[in-house]
């Protein structure tokens, strides 16, 4: 219901709010093979209007061999009232009769008439509670318009039709809602097929259905649970306005429409928000000196400017300049390889070179490598703190240059999780919006340490040099060596442990290598020797490659680009509150590497396709806790669930305080019991329990 | 990572998902064929009735929409219509063993006796066959098949989707507008609409 006041001319937003047992489930306005919405009826005063309800993005409900359309624990439909200038002030009663249909197996009609008195008046009025904070939680459910620039259409196959979606970037995921009954066969499955640009997806017709329809209308729900009004046109995708005035063209209320220009979709490469973009990438770049990837190779050129003295300022000022330099061209390398190698129909995601077995293995070593150095074994020649050290200038400026190298190549896994909508953005756009995005980011990487060599003043606030950088470089080493292990875990893990081995291996001659470089440090043949161990680790990562076959196609999906809740997320408390409160089970896998049982569980009961099939079907997220490190967090979890050690399988419901625990031996129908014992799941109950007969 | 080895899996799975068996019944296609056992113990087949018009109400004793029909009157006068004409009716209960509708022989004999209803028979499809057979959804969803053995009519009872037995009267009853349109020997308008009401409550 609508704050207290009514102001004549103006919308206020007002809902029909379902709250439903466990179970239970009302209908979106297409309920699907069976079911019906909500309808309501208004009795109201003259001079007062309400509009019709709308309807958030439903979900699947499958019923045995049906499929019907609707929501479960709790729905808000929006609508509106508006007052005109004949409605009299003073109180007005607004009356609703409501009937709907709540189903679990069986279903049960209901009816109801509501009333709500509110004042006519031409000043706003206060929210009135409970409602205003229903319409916090709940009010913004409703399917968007797609955004500018966003292509669809769709064309007739045997089978049924197929959508193209281009959005500009690579979906993965797809539900489609027809707003019409009998077009789709609604039971079938819909099969999404990510393209470079978006996605395709493959839809059934109705067997029944004679003519193809002008449009396909409806809800298309994208990976993330983004859901927009759709309004596809036969034939090849074009640029869609927004379908809002479509959907509800029946609105009485005066939408505010947005001016023509940018109703006429500009190209996303050039549209109002790449300005922004690029701010916000510049912003990110400059974050990115504090992610735990970079902060060590930063840390470093730091120590170089305390160490500076006064008398090389001027050469500190070309370093800094050389290093942006190093960050820039390595950006604009990895771009265009990226851009390159997508062209050429790849489907790569940012930190794509973290796919290659290679470049991982190199990866660890060289920070292996460089881990050894800080910690004191020896010192590099090609120093990373050459920078202010005295060398020869020319050699100093490749130092810093290839610390700019560094600093991107081990930023890249870090830029995709913290700046995805940049990169998302940048990599769908235009060549030319693309590289300004990454240069943007490139200069604020560079900018904290370019800003501090070009005014010297500034390198006064910094502490005088001195003992304690010694130690502060050896405990550098520290987050160093985690990172090595974060990488050989990787490796282990998508290569397996012939990888770890020649890894270990490697590890251990660039150990020897080093040592001999700290024992004989003036010696040109230690460093002769040293130089040929590394030939010799990287021989040996290519040979290993060889011999070992990939687990996965590496080529199949992006590391970091995992849409939440459809495949195993890593744990955290906040994730299992943040899907919690949007009205999601989560299921979570605490488990370790070295716990066979959890391995044996995972492989027989949790990752088979029916039940991953469940756990999609009905939306639950899943976490996975990994316990194989230390891990404080997981380890109180761990306590206040009473257990000390994995596997352990809990299920969150929304609306339990405490999750459901899970044997600890799994078999996949323990899974699938737990999760039809959902409160949104129940209409498969009757599927599973038939299974088991 | 292992969960790069999940998505594989998840994304073979959902390509593997196993399409749901339901015939593709079309209007304008011949009916298919059925034997089925009714409530009396015959066997009954859509062969044996070549030449009549047939029928198939799909029922379900307990949902709210069947009842509106049944508690109203409604079905029953249609079946003692139309039967009277020469047309086969059959009830079919395709509700599975321990859900909502499953009837045995003897409590559905008993419930059409206290009803009055008039069907030709009481089909019992516990196992869903000729639900499958014929992709029924609801109850009360309704077929009609001529005397050639097409089907000329597959969908709801009448154009007023509610529970609501107020809502019977002015409502536009499909079943009474294909049969009369067909035995005038004119072709049936609205030959496919969407059922409505509560879901056959199959057992898979």
């Amino acid at each position: 219901m609508p704050p207290s006041n009514l102001v004549r001319g103006q919308a206020a937003q007002a809902g029909l709010y379902f709250k439903l047992e466990q179970g239970w489930h009302v209908y979106w306005k297409n309920a699907g093979d069976s079911g019906e919405p909500p309808h309501i009826k208004w009795t109201l005063p003259q001079g007062i209007a309400a509009g019709p309800l709308q309807f958030p993005a439903p979900q699947r409900l499958p019923l045995g061999p049906l499929m019907d359309f609707g929501y479960e624990n709790e729905v808000l439909f929006p609508f509106s009232f508006t007052a005109n200038t004949s409605a009299k002030s003073g109180p007005a009663t607004l009356h609703a009769h409501v009937d709907w249909l709540v189903c679990r197996e069986v279903c049960i009609p209901g009816k109801a008439d509501l009333e709500a008195t509110r004042t006519v008046a031409d000043v706003p009025g206060t929210p009135v509670e409970p409602d205003a904070s229903l319409f916090a939680r709940l009010g913004n459910r409703l399917p968007a318009s797609l955004p500018a620039g966003t292509k669809l259409g769709f064309v007739s196959t045997p089978a049924g039709f197929k959508l193209t979606l281009e959005t500009g970037q690579r979906e993965t995921q797809a539900i489609f809602f027809p707003a019409d009954q009998d077009i789709l066969d609604n039971p079938a499955s819909q099969t999404a097929t990510p393209t470079a640009k978006g996605l395709t997806l493959d839809l059934k017709k109705d067997a029944n259905l004679a003519n193809a329809p002008d449009q396909l209308r409806g809800v298309l729900e994208l990976s993330g649970g983004r859901a927009y009004d759709i309004a596809a046109p036969q034939g090849k995708p074009v640029a869609v306005p927004a379908t809002a005035n479509i959907e509800h063209a029946e609105e009485p209320v005066p939408v505010a429409v947005a001016p023509a220009a940018e109703r006429s979709s500009p190209p996303a490469s050039h549209g109002p928000g790449l300005a922004k973009i690029i701010g916000l990438a510049f912003l990110g770049g400059i974050i990115l000196n504090l992610m735990p990837c970079v902060f060590p190779v930063l840390f470093l050129k730091g120590l170089a400017l305390v160490n500076s003295g006064s008398e090389e300022r001027h050469r500190l000022r070309a370093h800094g300049l050389v290093y942006t330099l190093g960050i820039l061209v390595s950006f604009w390398v990895l771009v265009g390889v990226l851009l390159g190698l997508r062209a050429a129909g790849a489907h790569l995601g940012w930190g794509f070179q973290f796919q290659s077995p290679v470049f991982l293995f190199l990866m660890a070593c060289l920070l292996f490598f460089l881990g050894l150095s800080l910690a004191g074994q020896f010192e590099i020649g090609l120093s990373l703190t050459s920078a202010g050290g005295g060398l020869a200038a020319k050699q100093g400026y490749t130092g810093s240059f290839f610390t700019g190298v560094l600093a991107v190549i081990v930023a890249t896994p870090c830029t995709a999780p913290f700046m995805g909508a940049a990169i998302g953005y940048a990599l769908a756009a235009s060549a030319v919006a693309t590289f300004a995005v990454f240069t943007a980011i490139a200069l604020g990487l560079a900018a904290p340490y370019l800003a501090l060599s070009l005014q010297p003043a500034w390198t006064r606030i910094l502490p005088k040099p001195g003992a304690w950088m010694e130690v502060l470089r050896q405990v550098v080493s520290v987050p160093i060596f985690g990172t090595v292990i974060w990488l050989a875990w990787v490796v282990a893990n998508a290569y397996g442990s012939e990888m770890l081995a020649a890894l270990l291996v490697s590890f251990l001659l660039l150990a020897i290598a080093g040592w001999f470089l700290g024992r004989w440090p003036a010696k040109g043949w230690s460093t002769v020797l040293a130089s040929l161990i590394a030939v010799g680790v990287v021989a040996l990562s290519a040979y290993s490659q060889s011999i070992v076959e990939p687990k996965f196609d590496s080529r199949q999906v992006l590391t970091f680009n995992v849409p939440p809740g459809s495949f195993w997320e890593p744990w955290s408390a906040e994730k299992v509150a943040r899907y919690q409160s949007q009205g999601m089970a989560v299921f979570v896998d605490f488990t370790a590497k070295w716990c066979l049982s959890c391995q044996v569980n995972e492989r027989i009961a949790l990752t088979t396709p029916e039940v991953m099939k469940a756990f999609a079907d009905g939306h639950v997220a899943l976490l996975k806790a990994d316990w194989t490190q230390h891990d404080d967090a997981i380890t109180q979890t761990l306590e206040k669930l009473g257990r000390s050690g994995v596997p352990v399988y809990a299920l969150y419901v929304p609306g339990e305080p405490n999750p459901r625990l899970l044997p600890e031996a799994l078999t996949p129908g323990i899974v699938l019991d737990a999760i039809n014992s959902l409160p949104r799941n129940s209409t498969q109950t009757a599927a599973a329990a038939s299974n088991k007969q | 990572m292992t969960f790069r080895s999940r998505i594989f899996i998840a994304i073979s799975s959902a390509a593997l998902l196993p399409l749901v068996p339901m015939a593709q019944v079309k209007v304008g296609d011949a009916a298919p064929a059925f034997t089925a056992t009714d409530s009396r113990g015959q066997t009954q087949t859509l062969q044996q009735y070549h030449g009549k018009y047939v029928v198939l109400e799909w029922h379900n004793q307990g949902c709210p929409y069947t009842k509106k029909h049944y508690d109203s009157g409604n079905m029953q006068s249609l079946q003692k219509e139309w039967t009277a004409k020469g047309v086969a009716w059959f009830t079919v209960i395709s509700s599975a063993p321990g859900t909502q509708g499953y009837v045995t022989a003897d409590q559905e004999n008993a419930y059409v006796d206290k009803m009055h209803a008039v069907p030709t028979a009481v089909l019992l499809d516990p196992e869903g066959k000729l639900g499958h057979l014929y992709n029924a959804k609801t109850t009360p969803q309704m077929i009609v098949i001529d005397p050639q053995g097409k089907l000329i009519y597959d969908g709801a009872i009448d154009n007023r989707p509610t529970p609501d037995p107020d809502d019977i009267r002015g409502a536009d009853n499909y079943v009474n507008d294909a049969l009369s349109l067909s035995m005038a020997g004119k072709p049936v308008a609205t030959a496919y609409t969407r059922p409505y009401g509560c879901s056959v409550k199959y057992g898979d």
